[in-house]
């Protein structure tokens, strides 16, 4: 009952929000945080333990009657949506205001409460129909608050593609669930586990989800999407969204039987999608499209994950299957935080600088050291390192991984290069982070515009300051967030239902959290000391160079060149070299630009022979009567010969 | 009270023990040359002074350029706790301790390019790019090793994994482990310890900057790193684990020596690869780290 009451408060309040934010910025953020505590309640309350909320409408929409659910798994993203959702509207307040924005501050405002409303929706939708309406009106939300600054002709094109991309995808999903709904009889979904006939359907969801999920190679429309949005939308695009296709993805492969092959292939795209998400964020020097590549890596490390729990299930339920599953859950929470985190720190600094270019930035750690220190923190924590959560939920992944290897099963074959791969991806995006959070604020500025930078505002930092909270709390006390995870671990395979933390998770927190203090008790020896001795600020040494500029500094390219050289085979580095010539050059120059694979060379050239298809097609449509009453007779005569010959 | 004093015994090898290692290797290195070289002591009384000295801070350095070394001191301490020291067993063990002592040097890595990158010197910035770059290779050698380990013992415990020999794949792993070592060490062919000044560097170059206590940090973190990666190399090729203490311990510390030995003969006798070669060397480690792991996995089927 309460519940009930929950839930239909939620949601008034959101589309109350949703409708006020236009012209009430000041009520439009308080319902969208009073809709948010709701939902992230509603959440807690499932995962703590509570029963799985079931309601039924009386009246139909569609056709169906409305069927709304919120187990486990659902709750499980749930939280995140509402996590990233209230910190959103808190730092948008800031970062995206009237008076900066006078034209599109009060739509996004509108879209994004309707953005959270709609993800909430596709989580408690257990009827397909409903389903898919949810999934089309979030998609719907994501491309306006996308295209919020549609001046720019950079973010109408970027809008463009996200949407394509996604229609795409829902093509893939119209598909699954009318065929799922032709194969059963109805648009119910719910555990269907004892229908094998269902099983081949996974193909068609992982193509549809998987574009959402921004899985490589289906990843194409994510990087301009992320990169052009206002930075709030980044955030909850890349911390929340495309979770929204790994929700579909885990929500599916629990409720219908998956074929055999299922698990090999989604670790080998796991492992691709990881391996070449880091090589392409290590390439990139715009820092929002950076980390747009980096959650196509973390999607990766998360697919992994959900990788090893297929194998897991399949091969009799084993332990290593539930750990790495385990801590393919928590790698969802946990990319959330930080990828969110790392967001509202990229557009704080794009907020003050106006760019996303690396190369113009530099030295922005001495006016904006809480933006700096936060985003130091976000990057050690999404490189996976102790003591923060990255960590644990790679730990979680990697335990899996270790244990099937050496279970000397058959699946060693595909769990071996996965195990490799994703260490692999721990170093490239050490190396992305090293660069990124360097390049931007650490050094000497680039430009004017990086010198005469400006801290953000509260609003701003409050919501960066929360993330890591959270984050800090999962590292720390990831034990006792394991209860919560048990529950959606559960209701995806009912066979790994209770039991123990299949790791020791409090001794990780605990050794955790002593590394922390040792940390901070070494800064602080290390500096009194140095204190005491004496210091002296001079000039950087450089091997004695006198007069050291700031166009001398290592810049991100340079820094990224060597592995980008390694994976030159798959980034396609364009160079443009102009070579200083004569003794009194005029010019010289060296543009480097890193293409989207997948979409310039592989996607282009298909749409190419596609439009020289339809524009020869078109040359024939002319107009001419005689022409039609031709095609006319042909269509007629191949059906005939379809009824004469076909029956025989 | 014992587990207290073991915890201290084991805490004292590990910082006192540590800066021993650079001192043999160049002794090893003059003798082969012919020269006297310096005392082996002779980091310990480089630490000695840099503690007391004071700083020379760049003036576009942030605080992190004092954490740095901090940190990755801290993280290379932390990672040397968790092996295990022959008989004396490891002061902590638990399930999938292996990954978080890989994922220690990783945190050492990051502060260290961090700091480097603190300066805006293209010097540091250079050995920062080429740290981080080569850490890609070095870490697939390193992840391909420790899965042949725990293949070997069925385990994902240090301590048991670290127990056994690796088999027959020993001498594979031998070789490819030595070459991480080398690599992630800044030794000969990979880096060269005795300049800073050459734009050839890896981490040499990094540490241009860094003066008084924090340099102390930096020096005797490295040495520790040489220890613990010596160990590591010496407890997954011979089976230490097994053998009684005494013999265990004799074996370690021969094991240990033995190796800086050969380090000091790799860097007279060999000299620094060229940078295209070194993606090429790693490359090696890699594939020699890869079949050592097949020949686990055989083993292990039949």
């Amino acid at each position: 009952m309460t519940m009930d009451g929950l839930m239909v408060f939620a949601v008034l309040v959101l589309v109350a929000a949703a409708l006020s934010g236009a012209w009430l910025p000041r009520w439009w953020l308080a319902l969208t945080l009073a809709g948010t505590a709701a939902l992230l309640g509603a959440a807690f309350w499932t995962l703590g333990g509570g029963a799985e909320w079931d309601w039924r409408s009386g009246f139909a929409l569609g056709g169906e009657r409305l069927h709304l659910r919120l187990d486990a798994i659902s709750a499980w993203f749930l939280a995140l949506v509402a996590v990233v959702g209230g910190a959103g509207a808190v730092y948008a307040h800031e970062y995206w205001p009237d008076r900066e924005r006078p034209e599109s501050a009060g739509r996004g405002r509108g879209w994004w409460s309707t953005i959270v409303l709609c993800m909430g929706l596709v989580l408690l939708c257990a009827n397909g129909l409903h389903f898919l309406m949810a999934w089309e009106a979030f998609a719907l939300s994501a491309y306006f608050l996308i295209t919020l600054e549609r001046e720019r002709s950079q973010t109408r094109a970027a809008g463009w593609l996200y949407l394509a991309a996604s229609h795409a995808g829902t093509l893939g999903l119209f598909a699954f669930f009318s065929l799922l709904a032709a194969r059963t009889g109805s648009w119910e979904l719910g555990p269907m586990r004892d229908h094998p006939e269902l099983a081949p359907l996974f193909w068609v969801a992982l193509f549809g989800f998987g574009v959402k999920a921004g899985m490589f190679p289906l990843h194409i429309w994510l990087p301009s999407a992320h990169a052009n949005a206002p930075s709030h939308v980044s955030a909850i695009m890349s911390g929340v969204a495309i979770k929204m296709g790994l929700y579909g993805l885990i929500r599916f492969s629990g409720w219908l039987p998956v074929p055999a092959g299922a698990g090999w292939v989604v670790l080998t795209l796991g492992a691709a999608s990881a391996v070449l998400g880091g090589a392409f964020a290590l390439a990139q020097n715009d820092l929002k499209r950076l980390l747009a590549y980096c959650s196509v890596e973390n999607m990766g490390v998360i697919l992994i994950g959900l990788g090893v729990g297929l194998l897991g299930a399949a091969n009799g339920d084993t332990a290593w299957g539930r750990v790495a599953m385990a801590g393919a859950l928590l790698h969802v929470w946990n990319h959330g935080l930080f990828k969110s985190l790392l967001f509202f720190g990229a557009g704080s600094v794009l907020h003050t600088t106006g760019t996303r270019e690396m190369s113009r930035m530099g030295g922005l750690w001495r006016t904006m050291p809480w933006t700096a220190g936060l985003f130091a923190f976000g990057s050690v924590a999404i490189s996976a390192l102790p003591p923060l959560n990255g960590f644990v939920s790679e730990w979680l992944i990697y335990l899996g991984l270790f244990d099937a290897a050496a279970s000397h099963a058959q699946v060693a074959a595909v769990i071996v290069p996965a195990t490799i791969a994703l260490g692999v991806t721990g170093a490239l995006a050490l190396a992305a982070f090293a660069k990124a959070a360097a390049v931007v604020f650490l050094g000497a500025s680039r430009t004017q515009a990086a010198e005469h930078a400006h801290e953000c505002g509260w609003w701003m930092r409050g919501p960066m300051l929360g993330l890591a909270a959270a984050c800090t709390f999962i590292a720390l006390g990831s034990v006792a967030v394991w209860p919560g995870i048990q529950q959606p671990l559960g209701a995806w395979n009912p066979a790994w239902r209770g039991g123990e933390a299949p790791a020791p998770l409090a001794m990780l927190g605990a050794v955790q959290a002593a590394l922390a203090a040792l940390v901070a008790g070494a800064v602080v020896v290390l500096w009194s000391r140095s204190r005491a001795n004496g210091v002296r600020r001079a000039m950087t040494w450089d091997c004695g160079y006198a007069v050291p500029t700031a166009r001398m500094q290592y810049t991100g390219g340079s820094f990224s060149a060597l592995a980008v050289g390694w994976f030159a085979w798959v980034l396609q580095p364009q160079r443009q070299l102009r070579w200083p010539r004569g003794p009194f050059p005029r010019r010289a120059d060296h543009v480097e630009r890193i293409p989207e694979t997948v979409l310039e060379r592989v996607i282009g050239p298909v749409s190419d022979v596609v439009m020289v298809a339809s524009s020869w097609v078109r040359q024939r449509q002319q107009g001419h009567l005689p022409d039609y009453i031709l095609y006319l007779v042909a269509g007629l005569a191949a059906m005939g010969a379809l009824v004469v010959f076909g029956n025989m | 009270m014992t587990s207290i004093l073991e915890f201290i015994a084991r805490l004292a090898v590990w910082l006192l023990l540590a800066p021993l290692l650079p001192g043999i290797i160049n002794k090893v290195k003059a003798w082969v040359a012919g020269r006297r070289g310096p005392p082996v002591l002779q980091l310990y009384y480089d630490l000695a002074r840099l503690w007391r000295k004071g700083v020379v801070l760049s003036t576009l350095a942030s605080p992190g350029f004092i954490a740095g070394p901090a940190v990755a001191w801290v993280a290379v301490l932390a990672a040397a706790m968790l092996l295990p020291l022959g008989p004396l067993g490891a002061s902590l063990s638990f399930r999938g301790d292996v990954i978080l002592l890989i994922y220690l040097l990783a945190l050492a890595r990051f502060c260290t390019a961090w700091a480097a990158l603190e300066t805006g010197s293209a010097f540091e910035g250079m050995g920062a790019a080429r740290e981080v770059s080569y850490a890609v290779l070095a870490e697939a050698a390193v992840i391909t090793a420790v899965l042949t380990l725990s293949m070997q013992s069925g385990s994902l415990v240090l301590s048991a994994m670290l127990a056994p020999s690796a088999g027959t794949g020993a001498v594979l792993l031998a070789v490819g482990l030595f070459i991480v070592l080398l690599a992630e060490n800044c030794r000969v062919p990979f880096d060269d310890p005795n300049t800073h000044l050459e734009l050839t560097m890896i981490h040499e170059v990094m540490v241009l900057d860094h003066s008084g206590p924090p340099f102390a940090a930096v020096l005797h973190g490295a040495a520790m790193k040489l220890l613990l990666f010596s160990i590591l190399l010496v407890q997954a090729v011979l089976p230490v684990g097994k053998l009684p203490a005494a013999a265990a311990a004799g074996a370690l510390v021969a094991g240990v020596l033995g190796v800086t030995v050969a380090i000091g003969f790799v860097e007279s006798l060999m000299a620094r690869a060229a940078f295209r070669r070194v993606p090429l060397l790693l490359t090696t480690a890699f594939l020699l780290c890869l079949f050592a792991l097949l020949v686990a996995w055989k083993g292990g089927a039949a």
